[in-house]
């Protein structure tokens, strides 16, 4: 089974077999949202924030 | 010397407040079918359409082509393009058509790009479109800048508050005015410990938008006119049945369904290929929730597809004198559509 680090907390993550690439995924441990930016090599970044704006 | 985009500045040229679009819809027309779409036409309510591929699968890129008044003369600073439209969101438009120029379609899709009119106004144009398309995939047309997707927008619902009492002297208070205030002041509370420790999208926020009075002598009538922004846990419906029906003492009155507020899933596959996409021009991707309403609102939940909104620009300079789209900014939100689309398998 694939995993990842949590960028946030350490904690191991394991990954489903058919995660994707831009795919977000919770770390079960701290709950911050990473996104999985390459699957060869696995790698992981923090997921963009929800920002808040003004706009019609 | 700084290459200026075709499309973007021929249109800024076409001024097209809501309701005279029609010479900025000719125009797009024709500039689409220049750039070999393989169909291009204004429909039934005016909005431009430009379509490529023949695919039995479809996305939709529906711009908007009107702006509010005031025309902004046309000119280059620099890197930045000043014209009215130029953010909200003809900048955005003008990508899509030039994005989807740009690429050739796998066969089993259809790119349809619209840039509908009155979006600034009751958005006839959207609502016309809304069960004439049915489409996999949407993307909305609007200022997030060109490294951010916007999931969210609010909700809206205007309202009439009515108050009448019989005319007492002043020295004694309690007419029509002072009953609606109380009645307002109270209902602030209410919203105020609900919005308490939440975000600004999970907030209610109401606005007075206009106060009248008037008397015939023997009874003083006050009219309030609320606008409210709502979040997505409490429909256009609720808001005036649980909170503004709740109010003693005045009549509530609406002429225009509200609209609810949208969010979109953040793991769509759409909002994947847009996060690869912004990372392939060298972005760093963010997500934003907007306080206002847009057209992804009324057509998200009819066509229940993955929809976000993207498009170049800051959405601060909406509406404002100043507005204004940075050139190079512009150039990197068409390649980061062009990558969207290969990301999806719709271009090769």
């Amino acid at each position: 089974m694939k995993s990842v680090i949590c960028l946030e907390c350490e904690a191991e993550i394991n990954l489903d077999a058919g995660v994707e690439k831009n795919e977000i995924i919770v770390c079960p441990d701290c709950g911050v949202d990473l996104e999985i930016v390459s699957l060869d090599p696995l790698a992981v970044e923090l997921a963009p924030m929800e920002e808040e704006d003004w706009g019609e | 010397m700084i290459d200026i985009p075709e499309t973007l500045l021929g249109l800024l040229h076409q001024y097209s407040p809501s309701g005279s679009e029609a010479a900025a819809v000719k125009w797009l027309v024709q500039r689409m079918a220049d750039l070999q779409f393989e169909q291009s036409f204004m429909d039934e309510a005016g909005n431009a359409v430009g379509i490529k591929g023949t695919g039995p699968h479809q996305i939709i890129l529906l711009g908007h082509i009107d702006t509010v008044k005031g025309e902004i003369p046309v000119r280059l600073e620099g890197d930045n393009l000043y014209g009215r439209g130029s953010v909200d969101a003809k900048g955005s438009l003008s990508a899509f058509v030039d994005a989807v120029a740009s690429v050739s379609i796998h066969p089993d899709w259809q790119i349809v790009v619209i840039g509908a009119v009155d979006e600034e106004g009751d958005s006839k144009g959207a609502r016309y479109i809304c069960n004439r398309y049915q489409p996999e995939i949407a993307i909305i047309g609007e200022p997030s800048q060109w490294n951010r997707v916007t999931l969210g927008y609010k909700g809206s619902q205007q309202a009439v508050l009515t108050s009448r009492q019989p005319i007492t002297h002043s020295s004694q208070g309690g007419n029509a005015n002072d009953v609606l205030l109380g009645v307002w002041q109270g209902l602030l509370e209410r919203v105020k410990a609900f919005n308490q420790g939440k975000t600004m999208f999970e907030q209610i926020i109401p606005t007075v938008l206009n106060m009248v009075s008037e008397s015939n002598g023997f009874e003083m009538e006050g009219r309030l006119e609320v606008g409210t922004r709502l979040p997505i846990s409490i429909s256009p419906q609720v808001w005036l049945e649980e909170w503004l029906g709740e109010l003693k003492g005045v009549e509530v009155n609406h002429q225009f369904s509200g609209i609810p507020a949208y969010q979109a899933d953040k793991n769509s596959v759409l909002t994947r290929a847009f996060l690869g996409a912004i990372r392939q021009a060298g972005g760093k991707p963010g997500f934003v929730n907007k306080s206002g309403t847009s057209d992804i609102n009324l057509v998200a939940p009819v066509w229940q597809c993955p929809a976000v909104a993207f498009g170049p620009g800051d959405s601060n300079l909406d509406h404002t004198p100043n507005e204004h789209i940075s050139i190079a900014d512009y150039g990197k939100a068409v390649l980061v559509l062009v990558s969207v689309l290969k990301n999806l398998g719709i271009s090769s």
